[in-house]
């Protein structure tokens, strides 16, 4: 669920950045052919908004969507069964409501919209979503794993569906706002036409020969979308513009009107007059997978976790890898989920002293060394402030050159101890799945204790127990199991005389419902 | 002539397949999370092992290769790993505006660099020097300096081209125009140094040469011994010098498409090397030989056409 790769966030520090893992020009003297808005249209809606995207989506099929910067880009097509307001409340989209039947929280039962039609004509209906939902299972997408519980999708009547469980998910509405909820033509679902061409009941439809793989996709207003309020743009071009340099050159002159910048551009569009909208997403620090002592001994031992917690200066790190934007923690949980703890953002301090007793203590007085993947390129800069303050007290690190295409892939297998990455902080349930359960990339050793085990108990039928979940957060905190440094913030920048852009909870780049024009 | 062509032809696509075969191998050799990359991080091992099996990654190599050159004898160069995009449209999408960059920025490289070096040479004194000067500066101020320059004075203070490209299906040329016109500068200020260079030296050696005396002592204009003579001989250095510079200009887009968010061939290769798209990267390795492979046999020809020993040889 992590919203970006490592190489993004290392962008902080390269200068040519590239990913793999986030209008008429309000500049008016700019050539630009492309962007002939028709100027209101006769309609309220806002003209044209270009959008500078960091990521393009591997396939239009809804069931390839994934998160973030390759979520928005469906969100113009395709309506998810609920919807997710900025403040991540679930709200009525294509489904009315929705509620579990019974109580142990296994069979969800969602009223459906009777009023909406996809794109090629097709009727939304019962056997719509069960089809979507079953396509979402067969079809390997990266976000196959939300659909993990599902055991059986029923068309109850036209407008009624029901979701039944094999285990109870406090995430499955969530999910349903997600790319799980993503509803895609029944007749086009796992065709290779759908691959290029998005067909949905969202707002916009895609204009074909306007768009260009690795390069732009251009949408259009459809007409008789069933939600005028969510319809507010006549047209919304997104540029595919992966460096950060082409970024902000495009933002300042105008050809986009909004897009993601980074520690190292952001002065160049506030000297431009460009408005800031600044969140968090992610976590960034170490992972110290090797909780059990498999591959080093040492990380077995608390003390020395959580040596490695108290080695870091965070609020330099994050002056020197974050451009200074962001918050310093000790927490891998969000602010945003049930299982924030306030005072667990500062639970480790800096403090070399204590780090070496602790060391000590645990018998390592005369060093250890850890090995620790180094991702090629653009992870030096990182790697070396990991090795410089971790050398202060006493710890070695030992760096494995690893290319940036593999990193992920070899964090799964197993071969690293410990390792830095920048990781999204979803909802409760989500953050555990993706943290601590013994099936995700993250938990390499599949480490678990009684604690943990009764957390997820809990969360489990009720994904936002926060007395479950703040302990969970408060035993993997002091536990150490986590070498967290700081949440960064998102620098999203915009023409605030032509857009207004409300920040989307958890998520990279706000939902495309969250830009208004400005009249 | 006509064996010559065939020769260069035969050896051209031997090259063509022992570069494939030895790229294709090494490339598929270390293709171990591809299936990772796909999916992120979310995905179960198991989704994992079924997009391998998907692709195709679980085969062993030689089984690979052999699919892969069954295809490649009928163009087929099969998708995109990421965006299932076929490689031929992929590319046929983006070769277009690479080359009316890389060839636009030859022909001014080719027309600048030789009135320049011919300048130099036949002027000398202050001029030469000037020439030399520049030269020597073009050629140390990398392309891509001279690209964010650009964009800073002509696109943001002044506002007259585009920062990004906006080049897209049926766009103008007008578009054209506007989204290529500064990345051409920036590759032709970097191109034109050295080619003078050459140039000018090559103009120096004929002018020493016997035949030049003899042209002069029987009161041949300057200006007819200069263009139809010393340009001819002159000639076969230039026209290695610009191929050596044409295919250079191939790998040198690849910052500047970044730089100025051109959807060409460049930016292509690197999305598709740093994210492992198998595919995408042979098509890319297929269409850089053949590219350097055509460009040497047209100079070739153009040699022959221009120097009548070189026919035989």
């Amino acid at each position: 669920m992590k919203s970006r790769t490592p190489f993004a966030a290392a962008g902080l520090a390269s200068v040519v950045a590239l990913t793999l893992a986030a209008c008429a020009s309000g500049g008016g003297t700019t050539p630009s052919d492309s962007s002939s808005a028709p100027a209101g249209g006769g309609s309220d809606r806002g003209g044209t908004l270009t959008l500078g995207i960091l990521q393009e989506p591997q396939s239009w099929d809804p069931a390839q969507a994934h998160v973030g910067h390759r979520l928005q880009p469906f969100q113009l097509a395709y309506d998810s069964l609920i919807l997710r307001e900025p403040d991540g409340t679930l709200a009525p989209m294509l489904a009315t409501d929705w509620s579990y039947t019974d109580d142990a929280k296994t069979v969800l039962e969602l009223n459906l919209r009777t009023d909406v039609t996809f794109s090629d004509g097709a009727p939304f209906n019962a056997d719509a979503v069960v089809a979507n939902i079953e396509h979402f299972k067969t079809d390997n997408g990266p976000q196959a794993g939300m659909a993990t519980a599902i055991d059986s999708v029923t068309a109850v009547d036209a407008d009624t569906v029901d979701i039944t469980l094999s285990e109870p998910d406090p995430a499955m509405e969530y999910y349903l706002s997600q790319a799980l909820g993503l509803m895609g033509s029944p007749d086009s679902l796992g065709t290779d036409a759908m691959d290029r061409l998005p067909v949905g009941t969202g707002p916009y439809t895609m204009v074909a020969d306007k768009s260009v793989v690795g390069s732009q996709y251009v949408f259009v207003a459809r007409d008789g979308y069933w939600n005028p309020d969510l319809q507010k743009w006549d047209e919304i071009d997104l540029k595919l513009l992966p460096d950060v340099t082409a970024r902000v050159n495009a933002l300042v002159t105008g050809e986009v009107d909004a897009t993601l910048l980074d520690g190292t551009t952001f002065q160049q569009a506030e000297g431009a007059g460009k408005t800031l909208l600044e969140y968090a997403t992610d976590w960034q620090g170490l992972l110290l997978f090797d909780r059990d002592g498999t591959l080093n001994p040492a990380l077995k031992d608390v003390r020395v976790r959580q040596a490695i917690n108290y080695a870091f200066d965070r609020k330099n790190l994050l002056a020197q890898l974050g451009g200074g934007k962001g918050e310093v923690t000790s927490q891998v949980f969000g602010p945003d989920s049930s299982a924030y703890v306030p005072e667990l953002d500062t639970y480790y301090t800096y403090d070399p002293a204590k780090a070496k007793q602790l060391l000590a203590d645990a018998g390592y007085a005369n060093g250890l060394t850890i090995e620790m993947p180094l991702f090629t390129p653009g992870g030096e800069t990182i790697l070396t402030f990991v090795a410089q303050q971790l050398a202060d007290v006493g710890i070695t690190v030992k760096q494995t050159q690893v290319p940036i295409a593999d990193y992920q892939g070899e964090l799964g297998k197993g071969n690293f101890a410990a390792a830095w990455f920048s990781l999204f902080q979803g909802p409760t349930w989500v953050a555990y799945q993706q943290l601590l359960s013994d099936t995700t990339l993250y938990n390499p050793f599949k480490s678990t204790s009684p604690e943990i085990q009764a957390a997820a108990q809990a969360l489990r039928t009720n994904g936002d127990d926060a007395e479950a979940a703040q302990a969970l957060n408060r035993y993997v905190t002091e536990n150490a199991w986590f070498a967290p440094w700081f949440r960064p913030s998102q620098l999203y920048y915009y023409d605030a005389s032509k857009v207004a852009v409300v920040a989307q909870v958890q998520m990279a780049v706000p939902s495309i419902y969250n830009y208004s024009p400005v009249s | 002539m006509l064996t010559m062509i065939l020769r260069r032809l035969a050896s051209g696509v031997a090259v063509l397949i022992v570069v494939a075969v030895l790229t294709f191998v090494l490339l598929n050799l270390s293709a171990g999370n591809v299936a990772r990359n796909i999916l992120g991080d979310q995905a179960t091992p198991d989704a994992v092992a079924a997009k391998n099996a998907e692709l195709g990654l679980d085969q062993p190599v030689l089984t690979r290769l052999g699919d892969w050159l069954s295809g490649a004898v009928h163009l087929d160069f099969g998708k995109s790993f990421f965006t299932n995009e076929p490689v031929f449209t992929a590319i046929g999408s983006r070769l277009p505006v690479t080359l009316a960059m890389v060839i636009a920025s030859i022909l001014l490289i080719a027309v600048f660099a030789t009135l320049l070096g011919m300048l130099a040479a036949v002027r000398r004194g202050w001029v030469d020097s000037a020439v030399q000067v520049l030269a020597i500066v073009g050629n140390s101020i990398p392309g891509f300096v001279i690209g964010v320059l650009l964009v800073w004075l002509l696109a943001i203070t002044w506002q007259v081209f585009n920062a990004v490209s906006n080049i897209s299906p049926g766009s103008g040329v007008q578009t054209w125009v506007g989204s290529l016109t500064l990345p051409v500068i920036a590759l032709v200020i970097n191109g034109l140094a050295s080619a003078a260079q050459q140039i000018r030296s090559a103009f120096i050696r004929q002018l020493d040469q016997d035949y030049v005396r003899t042209l002069r002592s029987r009161g041949i204009s300057e200006r007819e011994i200069l263009f139809k003579h010393v340009l001819r001989s002159a000639a076969p250095a230039g026209l290695t010098v610009l191929s050596l510079q044409f295919i250079g200009l191939l790998g040198g887009v690849v910052i500047i498409e970044s730089i100025f968010a051109i959807p060409g061939m460049g930016r292509l290769a690197v999305d598709a090397t740093t994210k492992g798209d198998l595919p995408i990267v042979m098509g890319v390795v297929i269409y850089t030989v053949v590219v350097v492979i055509v460009v040497n046999l047209i100079v070739d020809i153009i040699n022959g056409w221009l120097n009548p020993k070189v026919r035989v040889s």
